[in-house]
Protein backbone atom coordinates (compact mmCIF):
# COMPACT_ATOMS: atom_id res chain seq x y z
CA UNK A 1 0.00 0.00 0.00
CA UNK A 2 2.81 2.38 0.88
CA UNK A 3 4.48 1.58 -2.43
CA UNK A 4 1.35 2.67 -4.31
CA UNK A 5 1.22 5.90 -2.28
CA UNK A 6 4.87 6.53 -3.10
CA UNK A 7 4.23 6.08 -6.81
CA UNK A 8 1.29 8.46 -6.73
CA UNK A 9 3.28 11.05 -4.77
CA UNK A 10 6.24 10.85 -7.11
CA UNK A 11 3.98 11.20 -10.16
CA UNK A 12 2.42 14.31 -8.66
CA UNK A 13 5.91 15.67 -7.90
CA UNK A 14 7.09 14.98 -11.45
CA UNK A 15 4.20 16.87 -12.98
CA UNK A 16 4.73 19.84 -10.64
CA UNK A 17 8.41 19.89 -11.61
CA UNK A 18 7.51 19.77 -15.31
CA UNK A 19 5.14 22.70 -14.90
CA UNK A 20 7.75 24.71 -12.99
CA UNK A 21 10.30 24.00 -15.74
CA UNK A 22 7.91 25.26 -18.38
CA UNK A 23 7.14 28.39 -16.37
CA UNK A 24 10.71 29.23 -15.39
CA UNK A 25 12.78 28.05 -18.31
CA UNK A 26 13.30 29.95 -21.52
CA UNK A 27 11.69 28.65 -24.70
CA UNK A 28 12.87 25.15 -25.54
CA UNK A 29 14.25 26.20 -28.91
CA UNK A 30 16.27 29.10 -27.45
CA UNK A 31 17.70 26.76 -24.82
CA UNK A 32 18.70 24.24 -27.45
CA UNK A 33 20.33 26.95 -29.59
CA UNK A 34 22.22 28.22 -26.55
CA UNK A 35 23.53 24.77 -25.77
CA UNK A 36 24.56 24.18 -29.37
CA UNK A 37 26.42 27.50 -29.43
CA UNK A 38 28.17 26.63 -26.15
CA UNK A 39 29.20 23.23 -27.44
CA UNK A 40 30.46 24.75 -30.69
CA UNK A 41 32.54 27.38 -28.88
CA UNK A 42 34.10 24.81 -26.56
CA UNK A 43 34.91 22.42 -29.38
CA UNK A 44 36.49 25.22 -31.43
CA UNK A 45 38.76 26.26 -28.54
CA UNK A 46 39.72 22.68 -27.67
CA UNK A 47 40.09 21.18 -31.10
CA UNK A 48 41.76 23.99 -33.04
CA UNK A 49 45.27 23.29 -31.66
CA UNK A 50 44.62 19.56 -32.03
CA UNK A 51 43.59 20.06 -35.65
CA UNK A 52 46.76 22.09 -36.19
CA UNK A 53 48.79 19.16 -34.86
CA UNK A 54 46.96 16.69 -37.13
CA UNK A 55 47.21 18.86 -40.24
CA UNK A 56 50.97 19.14 -39.75
CA UNK A 57 51.33 15.44 -38.99
CA UNK A 58 49.71 14.55 -42.33
CA UNK A 59 51.68 17.10 -44.37
CA UNK A 60 54.41 16.01 -46.72
CA UNK A 61 57.85 17.62 -46.31
CA UNK A 62 56.84 20.18 -43.75
CA UNK A 63 59.78 22.52 -43.64
CA UNK A 64 57.94 25.61 -42.43
CA UNK A 65 58.47 26.34 -38.75
CA UNK A 66 54.87 27.37 -38.11
CA UNK A 67 52.96 24.22 -39.01
CA UNK A 68 50.22 24.22 -41.59
CA UNK A 69 46.45 24.53 -41.41
CA UNK A 70 45.85 22.83 -44.76
CA UNK A 71 47.87 19.64 -45.19
CA UNK A 72 50.12 19.92 -48.25
CA UNK A 73 50.12 16.73 -50.29
CA UNK A 74 48.43 14.71 -47.52
CA UNK A 75 50.52 11.67 -46.70
CA UNK A 76 51.13 9.04 -44.01
CA UNK A 77 54.89 9.29 -44.49
CA UNK A 78 55.48 11.05 -41.17
CA UNK A 79 53.70 8.27 -39.28
CA UNK A 80 55.51 5.57 -41.24
CA UNK A 81 58.81 7.26 -40.51
CA UNK A 82 58.11 7.63 -36.79
CA UNK A 83 56.96 4.01 -36.45
CA UNK A 84 59.63 2.34 -38.57
CA UNK A 85 62.80 4.41 -38.24
CA UNK A 86 63.43 3.98 -34.57
CA UNK A 87 62.09 2.43 -31.41
CA UNK A 88 58.90 4.34 -30.99
CA UNK A 89 56.95 1.09 -30.50
CA UNK A 90 59.24 0.13 -27.63
CA UNK A 91 58.71 3.55 -26.05
CA UNK A 92 54.94 3.05 -26.33
CA UNK A 93 55.15 -0.32 -24.56
CA UNK A 94 57.40 1.10 -21.83
CA UNK A 95 55.00 3.98 -21.27
CA UNK A 96 52.03 1.62 -21.21
CA UNK A 97 53.68 -0.56 -18.55
CA UNK A 98 54.61 2.46 -16.42
CA UNK A 99 51.10 3.88 -16.80
CA UNK A 100 49.45 0.61 -15.75
CA UNK A 101 51.52 0.46 -12.55
CA UNK A 102 50.74 4.10 -11.85
CA UNK A 103 46.99 3.82 -12.45
CA UNK A 104 46.49 0.66 -10.37
CA UNK A 105 48.74 1.90 -7.56
CA UNK A 106 47.22 5.38 -7.45
CA UNK A 107 43.61 4.10 -7.51
CA UNK A 108 44.02 1.43 -4.82
CA UNK A 109 46.19 3.46 -2.45
CA UNK A 110 44.20 6.67 -2.83
CA UNK A 111 40.83 4.99 -2.27
CA UNK A 112 42.05 3.29 0.92
CA UNK A 113 43.64 6.49 2.19
CA UNK A 114 40.60 8.58 1.23
CA UNK A 115 38.28 6.28 3.18
CA UNK A 116 40.58 6.60 6.19
CA UNK A 117 40.63 10.42 6.17
CA UNK A 118 37.02 10.94 5.13
CA UNK A 119 35.35 8.34 7.34
CA UNK A 120 37.43 8.13 10.53
CA UNK A 121 38.44 10.65 13.14
CA UNK A 122 41.82 9.82 14.59
CA UNK A 123 44.89 11.54 15.99
CA UNK A 124 47.11 13.37 13.49
CA UNK A 125 44.40 13.13 10.83
CA UNK A 126 44.57 16.85 10.08
CA UNK A 127 48.35 16.78 10.21
CA UNK A 128 48.39 14.03 7.60
CA UNK A 129 45.97 15.90 5.33
CA UNK A 130 48.13 19.01 5.53
CA UNK A 131 51.31 17.00 4.95
CA UNK A 132 49.78 15.39 1.85
CA UNK A 133 49.04 18.86 0.51
CA UNK A 134 52.46 20.23 1.38
CA UNK A 135 54.54 17.57 -0.36
CA UNK A 136 53.06 18.32 -3.73
CA UNK A 137 53.85 22.00 -3.60
CA UNK A 138 57.54 21.50 -4.23
CA UNK A 139 58.32 22.17 -7.89
CA UNK A 140 59.09 18.90 -9.62
CA UNK A 141 62.05 20.46 -11.41
CA UNK A 142 63.74 20.98 -8.03
CA UNK A 143 63.00 17.40 -6.94
CA UNK A 144 64.92 15.85 -9.82
CA UNK A 145 68.23 15.49 -7.96
CA UNK A 146 66.92 14.16 -4.60
CA UNK A 147 64.48 11.82 -6.38
CA UNK A 148 67.25 10.50 -8.59
CA UNK A 149 69.38 9.69 -5.52
CA UNK A 150 66.38 8.03 -3.89
CA UNK A 151 65.52 5.80 -6.86
CA UNK A 152 69.18 4.91 -7.27
CA UNK A 153 69.40 3.90 -3.59
CA UNK A 154 66.35 1.68 -4.11
CA UNK A 155 68.21 0.12 -7.06
CA UNK A 156 65.28 0.93 -9.36
CA UNK A 157 66.98 3.08 -12.00
CA UNK A 158 66.16 1.97 -15.56
CA UNK A 159 63.16 -0.05 -14.39
CA UNK A 160 59.52 0.39 -15.28
CA UNK A 161 58.71 -0.31 -11.61
CA UNK A 162 60.97 2.47 -10.34
CA UNK A 163 59.42 5.12 -12.58
CA UNK A 164 55.93 3.75 -11.88
CA UNK A 165 56.39 4.02 -8.11
CA UNK A 166 57.65 7.59 -8.42
CA UNK A 167 54.58 8.47 -10.52
CA UNK A 168 52.33 6.80 -7.93
CA UNK A 169 53.94 9.06 -5.32
CA UNK A 170 53.46 12.10 -7.57
CA UNK A 171 49.81 11.39 -8.25
CA UNK A 172 48.89 10.18 -4.75
CA UNK A 173 48.52 13.51 -2.94
CA UNK A 174 46.09 14.83 -5.53
CA UNK A 175 44.41 11.46 -5.89
CA UNK A 176 43.81 11.25 -2.13
CA UNK A 177 42.40 14.77 -2.05
CA UNK A 178 40.17 14.09 -5.02
CA UNK A 179 38.90 10.78 -3.66
CA UNK A 180 38.39 12.32 -0.23
CA UNK A 181 35.83 14.66 -1.78
CA UNK A 182 34.01 11.82 -3.50
CA UNK A 183 33.99 9.56 -0.41
CA UNK A 184 32.80 12.43 1.78
CA UNK A 185 29.98 13.11 -0.69
CA UNK A 186 28.53 9.64 -0.07
CA UNK A 187 25.98 10.07 2.73
CA UNK A 188 27.03 8.28 5.90
CA UNK A 189 23.42 7.04 6.23
CA UNK A 190 23.95 4.78 3.23
CA UNK A 191 26.76 3.00 5.04
CA UNK A 192 24.96 2.92 8.35
CA UNK A 193 21.98 1.32 6.68
CA UNK A 194 24.29 -1.37 5.30
CA UNK A 195 25.72 -1.99 8.79
CA UNK A 196 22.24 -2.27 10.26
CA UNK A 197 21.46 -4.83 7.58
CA UNK A 198 24.39 -6.80 8.99
CA UNK A 199 26.99 -6.12 6.32
CA UNK A 200 30.64 -6.43 7.37
CA UNK A 201 33.25 -3.77 6.64
CA UNK A 202 34.66 -5.34 3.46
CA UNK A 203 31.18 -6.11 2.12
CA UNK A 204 30.07 -2.55 2.77
CA UNK A 205 33.22 -1.32 1.05
CA UNK A 206 32.80 -3.29 -2.17
CA UNK A 207 29.01 -3.41 -2.44
CA UNK A 208 28.04 0.04 -1.19
CA UNK A 209 30.89 2.53 -1.16
CA UNK A 210 32.80 1.33 -4.22
CA UNK A 211 29.98 1.77 -6.78
CA UNK A 212 29.17 5.21 -5.38
CA UNK A 213 32.73 6.51 -5.67
CA UNK A 214 33.36 4.82 -9.04
CA UNK A 215 33.18 8.15 -10.92
CA UNK A 216 35.88 9.49 -8.60
CA UNK A 217 38.03 6.43 -9.23
CA UNK A 218 37.66 6.89 -12.96
CA UNK A 219 38.73 10.52 -12.67
CA UNK A 220 41.71 9.41 -10.55
CA UNK A 221 42.65 6.73 -13.08
CA UNK A 222 42.58 9.15 -16.01
CA UNK A 223 44.55 11.66 -14.01
CA UNK A 224 47.26 9.16 -12.98
CA UNK A 225 47.46 7.77 -16.51
CA UNK A 226 48.06 11.20 -18.01
CA UNK A 227 50.80 12.00 -15.47
CA UNK A 228 52.57 8.72 -16.24
CA UNK A 229 52.13 9.13 -19.99
CA UNK A 230 53.25 12.74 -20.35
CA UNK A 231 55.83 13.32 -17.61
CA UNK A 232 59.18 14.21 -19.09
CA UNK A 233 61.94 15.41 -16.74
CA UNK A 234 61.96 12.43 -14.35
CA UNK A 235 61.58 9.88 -17.13
CA UNK A 236 64.57 11.46 -18.84
CA UNK A 237 66.65 11.24 -15.66
CA UNK A 238 65.71 7.74 -14.46
CA UNK A 239 65.60 5.88 -17.77
CA UNK A 240 69.13 6.12 -19.06
CA UNK A 241 69.10 3.22 -21.50
CA UNK A 242 67.45 4.06 -24.80
CA UNK A 243 65.41 0.84 -24.79
CA UNK A 244 63.79 2.05 -21.55
CA UNK A 245 62.65 5.47 -22.84
CA UNK A 246 59.04 6.50 -22.42
CA UNK A 247 57.09 8.25 -25.19
CA UNK A 248 57.61 11.71 -23.70
CA UNK A 249 61.38 11.18 -23.79
CA UNK A 250 61.17 9.52 -27.20
CA UNK A 251 59.33 12.57 -28.52
CA UNK A 252 62.37 14.67 -27.62
CA UNK A 253 64.53 12.61 -29.96
CA UNK A 254 62.53 13.91 -32.90
CA UNK A 255 63.25 17.46 -31.78
CA UNK A 256 66.95 16.77 -31.39
CA UNK A 257 67.80 14.82 -34.49
CA UNK A 258 65.50 16.40 -37.03
CA UNK A 259 65.36 19.99 -35.86
CA UNK A 260 63.05 21.12 -38.64
CA UNK A 261 61.07 17.95 -39.27
CA UNK A 262 57.90 19.23 -37.64
CA UNK A 263 55.91 16.61 -39.51
CA UNK A 264 57.68 13.87 -37.56
CA UNK A 265 57.30 15.69 -34.26
CA UNK A 266 53.57 16.17 -34.77
CA UNK A 267 53.03 12.62 -36.05
CA UNK A 268 54.72 11.33 -32.91
CA UNK A 269 52.62 13.73 -30.80
CA UNK A 270 49.48 12.39 -32.46
CA UNK A 271 50.51 8.80 -31.73
CA UNK A 272 51.16 9.74 -28.09
CA UNK A 273 47.77 11.40 -27.73
CA UNK A 274 45.85 8.45 -29.22
CA UNK A 275 46.24 5.87 -26.40
CA UNK A 276 45.07 8.40 -23.83
CA UNK A 277 41.98 8.98 -25.95
CA UNK A 278 41.33 5.25 -26.35
CA UNK A 279 41.78 4.76 -22.61
CA UNK A 280 39.36 7.56 -21.92
CA UNK A 281 36.69 6.37 -24.32
CA UNK A 282 36.92 2.94 -22.64
CA UNK A 283 36.49 4.24 -19.09
CA UNK A 284 33.88 6.74 -20.20
CA UNK A 285 31.35 3.92 -20.53
CA UNK A 286 32.22 2.77 -17.03
CA UNK A 287 31.91 6.29 -15.74
CA UNK A 288 28.38 6.42 -17.14
CA UNK A 289 27.39 3.10 -15.56
CA UNK A 290 28.84 4.23 -12.23
CA UNK A 291 26.70 7.32 -12.50
CA UNK A 292 23.56 5.33 -13.26
CA UNK A 293 24.20 3.15 -10.21
CA UNK A 294 24.69 6.26 -8.14
CA UNK A 295 21.40 7.66 -9.40
CA UNK A 296 19.53 4.42 -8.62
CA UNK A 297 20.93 4.26 -5.09
CA UNK A 298 20.43 7.98 -4.47
CA UNK B 1 35.61 -3.51 18.36
CA UNK B 2 36.85 -0.21 19.69
CA UNK B 3 40.50 -1.23 19.29
CA UNK B 4 39.93 -2.43 15.77
CA UNK B 5 38.33 0.80 14.62
CA UNK B 6 41.17 2.84 16.11
CA UNK B 7 43.70 0.89 14.12
CA UNK B 8 41.73 0.60 10.87
CA UNK B 9 42.38 4.11 9.49
CA UNK B 10 46.11 3.62 9.94
CA UNK B 11 46.01 0.30 8.14
CA UNK B 12 44.17 1.98 5.25
CA UNK B 13 46.64 4.87 5.21
CA UNK B 14 49.86 2.87 5.60
CA UNK B 15 50.62 2.04 1.94
CA UNK B 16 49.96 5.58 0.71
CA UNK B 17 51.94 7.14 3.56
CA UNK B 18 54.91 4.83 2.98
CA UNK B 19 55.14 5.79 -0.71
CA UNK B 20 54.69 9.50 0.02
CA UNK B 21 57.24 9.50 2.84
CA UNK B 22 59.92 7.68 0.86
CA UNK B 23 59.53 9.51 -2.44
CA UNK B 24 58.22 12.97 -1.59
CA UNK B 25 58.76 13.81 2.06
CA UNK B 26 62.35 12.61 2.24
CA UNK B 27 63.43 14.34 -1.03
CA UNK B 28 61.67 17.49 0.19
CA UNK B 29 63.86 17.34 3.32
CA UNK B 30 66.91 17.01 1.10
CA UNK B 31 65.96 20.17 -0.80
CA UNK B 32 65.63 22.16 2.44
CA UNK B 33 69.03 20.80 3.54
CA UNK B 34 70.55 21.69 0.17
CA UNK B 35 69.19 25.26 0.33
CA UNK B 36 71.50 26.03 3.28
CA UNK B 37 74.55 24.82 1.43
CA UNK B 38 76.95 25.94 -1.24
CA UNK B 39 76.37 23.22 -3.81
CA UNK B 40 77.77 23.82 -7.26
CA UNK B 41 79.22 21.72 -10.04
CA UNK B 42 82.47 21.03 -8.16
CA UNK B 43 80.44 19.92 -5.11
CA UNK B 44 78.49 17.53 -7.30
CA UNK B 45 81.81 16.02 -8.39
CA UNK B 46 83.50 15.94 -4.97
CA UNK B 47 80.32 15.05 -3.10
CA UNK B 48 81.16 17.55 -0.35
CA UNK B 49 79.26 20.73 0.27
CA UNK B 50 79.70 23.64 2.65
CA UNK B 51 77.11 24.82 5.13
CA UNK B 52 76.65 28.53 4.46
CA UNK B 53 73.62 29.26 6.63
CA UNK B 54 70.90 31.44 5.14
CA UNK B 55 73.27 33.01 2.57
CA UNK B 56 71.31 31.66 -0.40
CA UNK B 57 68.12 33.16 1.03
CA UNK B 58 69.80 36.51 1.72
CA UNK B 59 71.04 36.66 -1.88
CA UNK B 60 67.60 35.70 -3.15
CA UNK B 61 65.64 38.24 -1.12
CA UNK B 62 68.03 41.12 -1.80
CA UNK B 63 67.93 40.44 -5.54
CA UNK B 64 65.50 42.90 -7.11
CA UNK B 65 64.84 40.27 -9.82
CA UNK B 66 62.68 38.32 -7.34
CA UNK B 67 60.44 41.30 -6.53
CA UNK B 68 60.41 42.90 -9.97
CA UNK B 69 60.10 39.87 -12.22
CA UNK B 70 59.81 36.35 -10.80
CA UNK B 71 57.26 36.93 -8.05
CA UNK B 72 54.86 39.15 -10.06
CA UNK B 73 55.08 36.74 -13.02
CA UNK B 74 54.31 33.76 -10.80
CA UNK B 75 51.46 35.23 -8.75
CA UNK B 76 49.85 37.34 -11.46
CA UNK B 77 49.82 34.49 -13.91
CA UNK B 78 48.51 31.98 -11.35
CA UNK B 79 45.58 34.18 -10.30
CA UNK B 80 44.43 34.74 -13.89
CA UNK B 81 45.02 31.12 -14.92
CA UNK B 82 43.28 29.55 -11.87
CA UNK B 83 40.21 31.78 -12.13
CA UNK B 84 39.94 31.19 -15.90
CA UNK B 85 40.44 27.42 -15.59
CA UNK B 86 37.93 26.89 -12.78
CA UNK B 87 35.25 29.20 -14.22
CA UNK B 88 35.53 27.78 -17.75
CA UNK B 89 35.71 24.20 -16.44
CA UNK B 90 32.60 24.70 -14.31
CA UNK B 91 30.65 26.32 -17.15
CA UNK B 92 31.57 23.43 -19.44
CA UNK B 93 30.58 20.89 -16.75
CA UNK B 94 27.17 22.58 -16.34
CA UNK B 95 26.70 22.56 -20.10
CA UNK B 96 27.74 18.89 -20.31
CA UNK B 97 25.32 17.91 -17.54
CA UNK B 98 22.44 19.25 -19.66
CA UNK B 99 23.36 17.32 -22.80
CA UNK B 100 21.92 13.98 -23.85
CA UNK B 101 24.17 11.10 -22.75
CA UNK B 102 25.40 10.29 -26.28
CA UNK B 103 26.21 13.91 -27.13
CA UNK B 104 27.89 14.20 -23.75
CA UNK B 105 30.20 11.25 -24.38
CA UNK B 106 31.21 12.74 -27.74
CA UNK B 107 31.89 16.24 -26.36
CA UNK B 108 33.72 14.94 -23.27
CA UNK B 109 35.89 12.75 -25.48
CA UNK B 110 36.73 15.78 -27.62
CA UNK B 111 37.72 18.03 -24.74
CA UNK B 112 39.79 15.21 -23.29
CA UNK B 113 42.04 15.45 -26.36
CA UNK B 114 43.20 18.84 -25.09
CA UNK B 115 44.14 17.27 -21.78
CA UNK B 116 45.74 14.25 -23.40
CA UNK B 117 47.92 16.33 -25.71
CA UNK B 118 51.47 16.37 -24.33
CA UNK B 119 52.40 19.76 -22.84
CA UNK B 120 55.48 19.89 -25.07
CA UNK B 121 53.53 19.43 -28.32
CA UNK B 122 50.76 21.74 -27.13
CA UNK B 123 53.24 24.49 -26.39
CA UNK B 124 54.74 24.26 -29.87
CA UNK B 125 51.31 24.47 -31.47
CA UNK B 126 50.47 27.63 -29.49
CA UNK B 127 53.83 29.02 -30.60
CA UNK B 128 52.84 28.38 -34.21
CA UNK B 129 49.49 30.07 -33.69
CA UNK B 130 51.18 33.22 -32.36
CA UNK B 131 54.24 33.16 -34.64
CA UNK B 132 55.63 36.65 -35.30
CA UNK B 133 54.76 36.95 -38.98
CA UNK B 134 53.27 33.71 -40.31
CA UNK B 135 51.19 32.65 -37.28
CA UNK B 136 47.43 32.29 -37.62
CA UNK B 137 46.82 35.28 -35.35
CA UNK B 138 49.33 37.50 -37.15
CA UNK B 139 47.86 36.50 -40.55
CA UNK B 140 44.33 37.24 -39.40
CA UNK B 141 45.32 40.64 -37.96
CA UNK B 142 47.22 41.47 -41.14
CA UNK B 143 44.21 40.47 -43.22
CA UNK B 144 42.03 42.77 -41.13
CA UNK B 145 44.53 45.59 -41.61
CA UNK B 146 45.24 45.79 -37.86
CA UNK B 147 48.87 44.74 -38.16
CA UNK B 148 51.63 45.90 -40.47
CA UNK B 149 53.55 43.50 -42.73
CA UNK B 150 56.40 43.35 -40.18
CA UNK B 151 54.23 41.35 -37.77
CA UNK B 152 54.40 41.58 -34.01
CA UNK B 153 56.59 39.72 -31.54
CA UNK B 154 54.11 38.70 -28.85
CA UNK B 155 56.84 36.93 -26.90
CA UNK B 156 58.93 40.07 -26.29
CA UNK B 157 56.12 41.62 -24.27
CA UNK B 158 55.61 40.23 -20.75
CA UNK B 159 51.84 40.71 -20.83
CA UNK B 160 51.38 39.04 -24.24
CA UNK B 161 53.90 36.34 -23.36
CA UNK B 162 51.86 35.35 -20.33
CA UNK B 163 48.57 35.79 -22.19
CA UNK B 164 49.74 33.02 -24.53
CA UNK B 165 50.80 30.92 -21.51
CA UNK B 166 47.33 31.45 -19.98
CA UNK B 167 45.65 30.24 -23.21
CA UNK B 168 47.96 27.22 -23.32
CA UNK B 169 47.49 26.33 -19.63
CA UNK B 170 43.72 26.87 -19.64
CA UNK B 171 43.44 24.78 -22.83
CA UNK B 172 45.24 21.89 -21.16
CA UNK B 173 43.77 22.42 -17.68
CA UNK B 174 40.03 23.07 -18.01
CA UNK B 175 39.12 19.49 -19.07
CA UNK B 176 40.25 18.21 -15.66
CA UNK B 177 38.01 20.71 -13.87
CA UNK B 178 35.11 20.03 -16.25
CA UNK B 179 35.29 16.24 -15.86
CA UNK B 180 35.70 16.38 -12.08
CA UNK B 181 32.89 18.90 -11.56
CA UNK B 182 30.68 16.94 -13.97
CA UNK B 183 31.26 13.74 -11.99
CA UNK B 184 30.32 15.71 -8.88
CA UNK B 185 27.28 17.35 -10.52
CA UNK B 186 25.79 13.97 -11.28
CA UNK B 187 25.93 13.04 -7.57
CA UNK B 188 23.78 16.05 -6.62
CA UNK B 189 20.33 14.67 -5.81
CA UNK B 190 17.88 15.70 -8.52
CA UNK B 191 15.20 16.35 -5.90
CA UNK B 192 17.19 19.26 -4.48
CA UNK B 193 17.19 21.00 -7.85
CA UNK B 194 13.56 20.22 -8.42
CA UNK B 195 12.58 21.58 -5.02
CA UNK B 196 14.49 24.80 -5.74
CA UNK B 197 12.82 24.96 -9.16
CA UNK B 198 9.39 24.68 -7.52
CA UNK B 199 10.37 27.55 -5.23
CA UNK B 200 10.95 29.60 -8.40
CA UNK B 201 14.73 29.81 -8.20
CA UNK B 202 16.47 30.83 -11.45
CA UNK B 203 19.47 29.04 -12.96
CA UNK B 204 22.04 31.17 -11.14
CA UNK B 205 20.28 30.81 -7.76
CA UNK B 206 19.95 27.05 -8.24
CA UNK B 207 23.67 26.80 -8.94
CA UNK B 208 24.75 29.08 -6.10
CA UNK B 209 22.38 27.81 -3.39
CA UNK B 210 21.96 24.16 -4.34
CA UNK B 211 24.80 22.87 -6.53
CA UNK B 212 27.68 24.86 -5.09
CA UNK B 213 27.15 24.00 -1.40
CA UNK B 214 26.82 20.29 -2.19
CA UNK B 215 29.91 20.31 -4.42
CA UNK B 216 31.97 22.52 -2.13
CA UNK B 217 34.59 19.79 -1.47
CA UNK B 218 34.93 19.13 -5.20
CA UNK B 219 35.34 22.84 -5.96
CA UNK B 220 37.83 23.19 -3.13
CA UNK B 221 39.92 20.36 -4.55
CA UNK B 222 39.93 21.57 -8.16
CA UNK B 223 40.76 25.11 -7.06
CA UNK B 224 43.62 24.03 -4.77
CA UNK B 225 45.01 21.72 -7.44
CA UNK B 226 44.81 24.32 -10.19
CA UNK B 227 46.54 26.76 -7.85
CA UNK B 228 49.35 24.31 -7.13
CA UNK B 229 49.81 23.48 -10.83
CA UNK B 230 49.65 27.04 -12.10
CA UNK B 231 52.08 28.41 -9.52
CA UNK B 232 54.79 26.05 -10.71
CA UNK B 233 53.95 25.75 -14.40
CA UNK B 234 57.15 24.81 -16.21
CA UNK B 235 57.23 23.45 -19.76
CA UNK B 236 54.71 26.00 -21.06
CA UNK B 237 57.05 28.84 -20.02
CA UNK B 238 60.41 27.16 -20.44
CA UNK B 239 59.83 26.20 -24.07
CA UNK B 240 58.63 29.61 -25.25
CA UNK B 241 61.09 32.07 -26.85
CA UNK B 242 62.79 33.90 -23.96
CA UNK B 243 61.10 31.69 -21.40
CA UNK B 244 64.08 29.55 -20.48
CA UNK B 245 66.73 32.24 -20.50
CA UNK B 246 68.26 33.41 -17.23
CA UNK B 247 67.88 37.14 -16.72
CA UNK B 248 64.95 37.51 -19.11
CA UNK B 249 61.77 39.20 -17.94
CA UNK B 250 59.72 36.06 -18.48
CA UNK B 251 60.89 33.64 -15.76
CA UNK B 252 58.54 32.49 -13.03
CA UNK B 253 59.74 30.88 -9.80
CA UNK B 254 59.37 27.32 -11.12
CA UNK B 255 61.49 27.96 -14.21
CA UNK B 256 63.94 30.05 -12.20
CA UNK B 257 64.55 27.09 -9.89
CA UNK B 258 65.46 24.94 -12.86
CA UNK B 259 67.57 27.60 -14.58
CA UNK B 260 69.55 28.20 -11.36
CA UNK B 261 70.09 24.50 -10.73
CA UNK B 262 70.82 23.20 -14.19
CA UNK B 263 71.64 26.34 -16.19
CA UNK B 264 73.87 28.08 -13.68
CA UNK B 265 74.80 24.86 -11.82
CA UNK B 266 74.00 26.44 -8.46
CA UNK B 267 71.90 23.70 -6.84
CA UNK B 268 71.93 25.38 -3.42
CA UNK B 269 70.33 28.52 -4.86
CA UNK B 270 67.95 26.48 -7.00
CA UNK B 271 66.81 24.65 -3.86
CA UNK B 272 66.36 27.94 -1.96
CA UNK B 273 64.07 29.24 -4.75
CA UNK B 274 62.15 25.96 -4.64
CA UNK B 275 61.70 26.29 -0.86
CA UNK B 276 60.43 29.87 -1.25
CA UNK B 277 57.95 28.78 -3.94
CA UNK B 278 56.81 25.91 -1.71
CA UNK B 279 56.28 28.27 1.25
CA UNK B 280 54.38 30.69 -0.98
CA UNK B 281 52.07 27.90 -2.15
CA UNK B 282 51.68 26.79 1.46
CA UNK B 283 50.56 30.28 2.47
CA UNK B 284 48.00 30.40 -0.36
CA UNK B 285 46.68 26.95 0.47
CA UNK B 286 46.48 27.84 4.17
CA UNK B 287 43.94 30.49 3.22
CA UNK B 288 41.82 27.86 1.42
CA UNK B 289 42.21 25.43 4.31
CA UNK B 290 41.09 28.04 6.86
CA UNK B 291 37.97 28.60 4.81
CA UNK B 292 37.41 24.85 4.75
CA UNK B 293 37.91 24.45 8.48
CA UNK B 294 35.50 27.26 9.21
CA UNK B 295 32.88 25.46 7.16
CA UNK B 296 33.79 22.20 8.88
CA UNK B 297 34.32 20.64 5.46
CA UNK B 298 37.25 18.51 6.61
CA UNK B 299 34.94 15.93 8.08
Amino acid sequence: MSARADTAASAAWESRVRRARRRGGALRLTRLAGRAAGVAAILLFTLFPVYFMLASAFSDRMTSAVGTLVPRDPTLDNFVHVLTEGDFGTYMLNSLAVACITVVGACVLSLLAAVAVARFRFRFRTAILVMILVVQMVPLEALVIPLFLQVRDLRLLNTVLGLGIVYIALSLPLAVWMMRGFVAAVPKEVEEAAYIDGASWPVMFWKVLFPLVAPGLVATAIFAFIIAWNEFVLALTFMQQSDKYTVAVGLRQFFGEYANEWGHVMAASTLITLPVMVFFVLVQRWLASGLVQGAVKG
Amino acid sequence: MRRRSALLPWVLLAPALAVIAALLLFPLGRIVWLSFREYRLRNLVSGESDFIGPANYVTLFTDSYLWRVALPNTVGFAVVAVVSTVVLGTLVALLLSRLRPVTRVVVVSCIMVAWAMPAVSGTYVWLWIFDVDSGVVAQALKGAGLLGPEGYNWFADRLFFYAVVVLNVVHGGFPFVAVTVLAGLLTVPRELHEAALLDGAGAWKRFWHVTFPVLRPVFAVVTILSTIWDFKVFAQVYLMPGGGVGGSEMLNLGVWTYVSSFGQRDYGMGSAIAVVLTLLLLAVTAVYLRALFREDELR
